[in-house]
């Protein structure tokens, strides 16, 4: 009895966990790893990751890093799986180079996303060039470096492995100076900038707009990027009656360069370009920066669908960083040599060829596709075919968008 | 009553003589315990109701993860895509402005169109130079489907040529556009070739200025 008993109970418990495992399965279709097998591809990632800027940098690595972890999750190029190998170069062109000389060493990295800073590209464009090693910037905004040294008028690409899906100084400047005087009403300006590829660069180009509508510049002065006290620049700026101020520079500068100026008496909004639209700028200029205003590449976030997407997964997947500024163009440049690797594979029957790197280089110049920042693709100088531009301002210690604009011509 | 009887009642029988005594008043009432019928059932049927609450416990588990398993989202309606983020304006050229047209009237072609989404109404064209005055044909409001494009007309008149700057690099056209998800001003920056067809045109109407 006690046999037939236990019997009967075994087959009811037996019967029940076939019945759980048919109806409880919980799988939502979560990550079921991600190695695919087969070849391997190494998408290299140049940043600063230490020092003042790493904010932006380490936002641009894990960007890169959830664009490759989303392509091996969805097998979008069949047989090859990606990885990232990132690298510091501190925003320093030499460093950058270095970094360079060791990816173009690796020869399974077959496309490197950065850098951020544009004098860092400078270092690096060359090495990457000769070893036909594709290179998508998300943060450089510096005209020459796709429109070579003469693009004010005569453009000419001076390396064709050198991609970028940021918008340029060459319409971020004037756009700037557009605002200032149309929509600020601001006539009189005091333009600093840092003596850097992309600080002059922009500050040259806000400034030769800046006067043609009309406006003055009632003093320049450059300041040491290594320095933090900036009283001597502050009092000059009260000095010159100036209503606003211009700076060509980065936040770490920015902001304390920001709140000297108000200390000091001058109450005029200081006004940047990308390098100091981030949350640090705020920090660091304190309650004073409310009125301060940074033009940035792109749409703001909460227009592009695509954008949230991104900022979801972002999430998701528990990076300390937070994305930044040139998290989405990070995403979009790793994503365009992904679509470049996919197009070369596909064309070699499944494999990747002997010159790979070389093929996907010229494949990067051709691909098209709906990624974070909106449509992707480049122009004949490698530069990105989407042109937006957003300006925000400080209010309640936070940026927020207070016109866009689309470059069309 | 006898007592003769089924042990236990049959379909449809009531055994009424199972019920003991009322107990004396003041006597404490007895313990409960389960009906004689019931631990009779219990213990004549044991292993089976153990068997048989098992799998009904089983089964409630069962349900109950059912019930708390994480749910397919439904698929959500994608909202329309924000009006700037599928408007195009790009620069066709100059036009001609009409015999007898007042003096200091420019005029241009520029091409809109909706890429995608709900269709996109125009509620406004303007520009942002403080002597320059601005109007389009057609006249805002107009709207345009996707897929579409619709060639605009610019028409300037220059009020003060004091307050125009007459060589911008990027000038800029500023369009209210409006569809179901958002309002919304965009700048189109039309490019070298607007900026150079505008400077001629304001730095002829504003010779021989009078204004």
């Amino acid at each position: 009895m006690r046999q037939r008993s236990l019997i009967a109970i075994t087959a009811a418990l037996s019967a029940g966990a076939l019945t759980l495992t048919a109806c409880g399965s919980r799988d939502s279709g979560g990550d079921k790893g991600s190695d695919s097998g087969g070849t391997t591809v190494t998408i290299g990632v140049d940043a600063p990751l230490t020092g003042d800027l790493s904010a932006l940098g380490l936002g641009i690595k894990n960007s890169v890093d959830l664009a490759a972890k989303t392509a091996n999750k969805q097998k979008t190029v069949d047989g090859v799986t990606f990885k990232i190998v990132a690298k510091d170069d501190q925003a320093q062109p030499s460093a950058g180079q270095q970094n360079a000389t060791a990816l173009v060493a690796d020869k399974t990295v077959l496309g490197v996303v950065g850098p951020l800073n544009s004098s860092v590209a400078e270092s690096m464009q060359k090495v990457f060039d000769d070893a036909k090693l594709v290179e998508v910037s998300p943060a450089n905004t510096n005209p020459a470096l796709t429109q070579g040294t003469d693009w004010a008028t005569t453009k000419k690409r001076p390396y064709t492995s050198y991609f970028r899906t940021a918008t340029t100084d060459a319409i971020q400047g004037p756009f700037a100076a557009q605002y200032v005087f149309n929509d600020a009403k601001k006539k009189k300006v005091f333009v600093i900038d840092d003596k850097k590829t992309y600080g002059a660069g922009l500050a040259g180009t806000f400034t030769e707009e800046f006067k043609k509508l009309g406006g003055t510049v009632v003093g320049t002065e450059h300041i040491n990027p290594d320095s933090k006290d900036f009283s001597a620049v502050a009092t000059k700026v009260k000095n010159s009656g100036a209503e606003a101020v211009y700076y060509g520079g980065e936040y770490p500068q920015a902001g304390p360069l920001s709140k000297q100026i108000k200390a000091a008496g001058a109450k005029i909004p200081l006004i940047g370009g990308d390098g100091i639209y981030a949350d640090d700028f705020i920090k660091l200029a304190g309650a004073t920066a409310t009125g301060d205003l940074a033009t940035s590449v792109g749409a703001p976030v909460e227009e592009l669908d695509s954008a949230k997407e991104f900022v979801a997964n972002y999430k998701a997947a528990g990076y300390k960083e937070a994305y930044g500024a040139y998290g989405g163009y990070a995403y979009d440049s790793a994503w365009s040599i992904i679509e470049a690797v996919k197009k070369v594979v596909d064309d070699n029957g499944g494999k990747l060829p002997d010159d790979a790197r070389a093929k996907i280089t010229a494949a990067t110049q051709n691909v098209s596709f709906d990624g974070v920042t909106g449509k992707v693709s480049f122009d004949e100088f490698g530069d990105a075919t989407n042109k937006q531009l957003t300006v925000y301002a400080v209010e309640n210690g936070a940026w927020k968008a207070v016109k866009s604009g689309t470059y069309s011509g | 009553m006898s007592g003769v009887g089924p042990i236990e009642p049959g379909e449809g029988t009531h055994a009424w003589d199972t019920h003991p005594a009322e107990p004396p008043a003041g006597t404490p009432a007895p313990p409960r315990t389960p009906p004689a019928r019931l631990r009779r059932l219990l213990s004549d049927h044991r292993r089976a109701a153990l068997a048989a609450l098992t799998t009904v416990g089983l089964l409630a588990a069962c349900a109950l993860l059912y019930v708390t398993r994480p749910q397919e989202r439904e698929p959500a309606i994608p909202e329309p895509p924000f009006p700037a983020q599928v408007v195009d304006v790009t620069y066709v050229g100059e036009h001609t402005v009409p015999p007898g047209t007042r003096p200091h009237t420019l005029a241009f072609e520029v091409l809109l169109s909706v890429d995608s989404g709900p269709p996109v109404t125009v509620t406004r064209v303007s520009q942002p130079y403080a002597g320059v005055s601005l109007t389009s044909a057609p006249r805002a409001p107009f709207r345009t489907k996707a897929g579409s494009a619709r060639k605009i007309v610019v028409t300037m008149h220059v009020a003060e040529c004091g307050k125009v700057p007459e060589n911008a690099g990027l000038p800029f056209i500023d369009v209210t556009l409006r569809n179901k998800r958002a309002i919304q001003v965009q700048s189109f920056i039309l490019g070298p070739r607007y900026a150079h067809d505008l400077s001629r045109a304001l730095q002829v109407a504003c010779s021989n200025d009078s204004t």
